[in-house]
C-alpha cells in the first residue's frame, strides 16, 4: 500500500511539475497582460507537436526539448505583436476573445496539419528503463522530468529574484503604469513576457509527450486546469502557482487511485473550496 | 408587450419568430429559438451586468440532461420535466454562483470557465445516466407537440414567455441597479447597494433561463449530445450574444440565428467548423465590437448621429 501511494505520489509530482510550468507561464502573462491567455493551452499542444516532428525529421528527443519550445517562443511574439497590442485599448473581454478566437483556430491548424488521430512518443533511449529508488521502481523518464522541471523552475526563480530583467517583470506585475512612467519600454516587457509564457507551455507540452501522448484537443483539457492553478495560487504568484501545480497533480493522481471517476473533478472542487474559505487564493494577497 | 418591446425588437421577434420555420425545418427553428433564449438570458451578465461568464454550457447542458434524464430514466413527460430541470438548474446556478461572485474580472471568467469542466467531466464519467461520450438518446417528445410544428410552437410560446420575463427583468429597479453595477461597481456600492447580492441575482437569472433553453433544447432532437456542456458551447453562446450585439436587448437572438446559419453553411462544404468560428470571432472582435444590432443601429441613424446604444457600446470598447 505505501509503495502504491510513494509511486502515486511520484506520478502526482511529475504531472504536477508539468501543471506547475504550463501555471505560472499563465500567471506571468496574467499578472503583466492582465487577460487570462486563452490561447495558453494551444501554445503547450503547439509544444508537444513541435517537438513530436522534430523527433520524426531528427531522430533526436533532446534536440525536440531545446528546439519546440523555442518555436512556440517565436508563435506567442507574434501573437502578442500583431494581436493582442493591437487591442490594448480595447476592453479586456475583447483582449480575451480574440485569444479564445486564436485558440480556436490554432488547435483546427493542428488537426488540419498533423491529424485529428493522436501520437504517442517514446522516451529516448537513455530514459526508458526504470530506476530502483529503494522504495519504489519508478521509470526513469518520468523521474528525469521531475528533475528538469525542478531545474526549471529554480532558474526562473532566481532569474525572476535576481537579474534586473526579472525585477522589471515583477514590477510589471505589480504595476505597469509606474513601470513604464520610469522609462522602460513597456511595449517590450510585454513582448518578452508573452514570449517567456509560451516558452514555459512549450516546454511543458513537450516534456509531457512521452508520458501523456498527443491529442489535438491536448490544449483545450489543459488550459482549465492552469485557470485552477492560477486561482488557487491567487494574483500574480509564482511560487505559488508552482505550489498549486504540484499540489493539483498530486491530488489528481492520488484521488485516481481510490475513485478513478472523480479524478478529473477532484480539482475543480477543490478549487471551490479555496475560493470559500479563502477568496484571494492560497498565496495571494489581494 | 408593444410597451415592453421597441419597435425594432418586436419587428424581430415576430419576424424570426414566423418566418425562421419556413426558411429552415422547424425543428432547427426550434434550435435556434433555445440559443437566442440563452444568448439574451447570457447577456444579462455580459451586456447588463458587465459579467463575462465564459461557463453558461453548464448551465446549458444541466438542463438539458436533467431534462432528458427525468424524460428517459423515469419517463416523466416534457411538461412536467422541463420545469424540473429548471429549477434543478436555478439551484446550480445559486450554487455556482455563491462561489464565482466573490470574485469579479478576470476571475469570474476563470472559475466560470473551470466550473464548466467540472460539469463536463460529471457528465462525461457518469455514463450511466448521462450516457457519457455518446450522449443521451432517446429523450422522446411527448404525443402533443410529437410533430415538429406543433413543437415549434411550444418551443416559441416559451421563447417569447422569456423574452417577456427577461425584458421586465432588466427593466425593473434591479435591473437598473445591475447597470449601474456595470458602470461604476465602486458607486453602485457607495450608494447602499449589495454588489455581491446583486450580481449573484443576475447570475441565478441568466442560468436558470440558459437552462430553461437546454431544458427544450433536450427534445429537439431529441438528444443530448455532450459537447452542449463543453466549454466550448460556453464559448459558442458568448460568441452569438457578442455577434449579435451585446449593447441591444434583442442583439443576441439575432446572433443566435446568424450563428446557426453559418454553422448549416460553413458545415455543408467543410467539416472544420470551429476554424471559421475563430476567424469569425476574431474578425468582430478587431473590427466590429458593436455586432450586428450595432452595426444596424449605426447605420440606420447615420456616422455622425450615434445613438445612446452605440455610444454605450463605444464606452465599453
Amino acid at each position: 500500500m505505501s509503495i502504491l501511494i510513494a509511486s502515486q505520489v511520484l506520478n502526482g509530482l511529475a504531472t504536477g511539475m508539468l501543471y506547475a510550468l504550463v501555471g505560472v507561464g499563465l500567471t506571468l502573462v496574467l499578472g503583466m497582460l492582465n487577460i487570462p491567455n486563452f490561447a495558453h493551452g494551444v501554445l503547450y499542444a503547439f509544444g508537444a507537436y513541435f517537438a513530436h516532428s522534430i523527433i520524426k525529421l531528427s531522430g533526436s528527443f533532446y534536440l525536440a526539448l531545446l528546439a519546440a519550445p523555442l518555436l512556440v517562443v517565436v508563435m506567442g511574439f507574434v501573437i502578442e505583436s500583431q494581436g493582442i497590442r493591437r487591442l490594448y485599448t480595447a476592453h479586456h473581454d475583447y483582449q480575451l476573445l480574440f485569444l479564445f478566437a486564436l485558440a480556436l483556430i490554432l488547435q483546427e491548424t493542428i488537426i488540419l496539419v498533423w491529424g485529428p488521430v493522436g501520437f504517442s512518443v517514446l522516451p529516448p533511449k537513455l530514459l526508458a528503463g526504470t530506476v530502483n529508488l529503494g522504495f519504489v521502481i519508478y521509470p526513469a523518464y518520468r523521474l528525469a522530468l521531475i528533475v528538469v522541471t525542478i531545474l526549471v523552475t529554480v532558474a526562473l526563480w532566481l532569474f525572476l529574484s535576481r537579474t534586473n530583467v526579472g525585477a522589471i517583470v515583477r514590477a510589471g506585475m505589480e504595476n505597469r503604469e509606474m513601470v513604464a512612467v520610469l522609462g522602460t519600454d513597456i511595449n517590450r516587457v510585454f513582448l518578452w513576457t508573452f514570449g517567456l509564457g509560451a516558452y514555459l507551455a512549450g516546454l511543458a507540452g513537450a516534456l509531457a509527450t512521452p508520458i501523456l501522448g498527443l491529442t489535438p484537443t491536448m490544449g483545450g483539457d489543459m488550459l482549465p486546469i492552469s485557470f485552477v492553478i492560477v486561482v488557487i495560487a491567487g494574483l500574480g504568484s509564482i511560487l505559488g502557482a508552482i505550489a498549486s501545480g504540484i499540489l493539483i497533480g498530486i491530488a489528481q493522481s492520488l484521488t485516481s487511485t481510490w475513485w478513478p471517476e472523480a479524478s478529473n473533478i477532484a480539482i475543480y472542487a477543490l478549487m471551490g473550496l479555496v475560493i470559500v474559505l479563502r477568496p484571494q487564493g492560497l498565496f495571494g494577497t489581494r | 408587450m408593444a410597451r415592453l418591446f421597441n419597435l425594432p425588437t418586436l419587428l424581430v421577434i415576430i419576424a424570426l419568430g414566423i418566418g425562421l420555420p419556413f426558411i429552415q425545418r422547424p425543428v432547427v427553428a426550434a434550435e435556434v429559438l433555445t440559443l437566442g433564449i440563452a444568448a439574451v438570458a447570457t447577456n444579462v451578465l455580459l451586456g447588463y451586468t458587465g459579467m463575462l461568464s465564459f461557463g453558461q454550457a453548464m448551465f446549458f447542458g444541466f438542463g438539458a440532461y436533467c431534462a432528458g434524464i427525468l424524460a428517459t430514466k423515469y419517463g416523466v413527460s416534457a411538461f412536467a420535466a422541463i420545469p424540473a430541470a429548471v429549477f434543478a438548474t436555478a439551484v446550480l446556478a445559486l450554487l455556482v454562483g455563491l462561489v464565482c461572485v466573490r470574485r469579479s474580472g478576470l476571475y469570474f471568467i476563470m472559475i466560470t470557465f473551470a466550473f464548466n469542466q467540472m460539469l463536463y467531466f460529471l457528465a462525461y464519467s457518469w455514463t450511466t445516466m448521462t450516457g457519457g461520450e455518446d450522449g443521451l438518446p432517446g429523450v422522446r417528445r411527448p404525443a402533443l407537440i410529437a410533430d415538429q410544428w406543433s413543437f415549434y410552437i411550444f418551443t416559441a410560446v416559451l421563447f417569447l414567455l422569456s423574452l417577456v420575463v427577461i425584458k421586465r427583468f432588466v427593466d425593473s429597479p434591479a435591473g437598473r441597479i445591475l447597470q449601474a453595477i456595470r458602470d461604476n461597481p465602486a458607486r453602485a456600492a457607495a450608494t447602499g447597494h449589495d454588489v455581491g447580492r446583486y450580481k449573484l441575482i443576475a447570475f441565478v437569472v441568466a442560468g436558470l433561463f440558459t437552462g430553461l433553453a437546454g431544458a427544450i433544447f433536450a427534445f429537439v432532437f431529441e438528444i443530448v449530445p455532450i459537447d452542449r456542456i463543453h466549454w466550448l458551447f460556453s464559448g459558442d453562446i458568448v460568441f452569438m450574444t457578442l455577434i449579435g450585439g451585446s449593447g441591444s436587448f434583442i442583439g443576441p437572438v439575432i446572433g443566435a440565428a446568424f450563428y446557426t446559419w453559418l454553422q448549416e453553411t460553413v458545415s455543408h462544404y467543410w467539416d472544420r467548423w470551429p476554424m471559421v468560428l475563430g476567424v469569425v470571432l476574431a474578425l468582430v472582435v478587431l473590427f466590429f465590437r458593436t455586432g450586428i444590432a450595432g452595426m444596424v443601429v449605426t447605420l440606420t441613424r447615420g456616422l455622425r448621429r450615434r445613438t445612446f446604444v452605440a455610444k454605450k457600446l463605444e464606452a465599453r470598447q
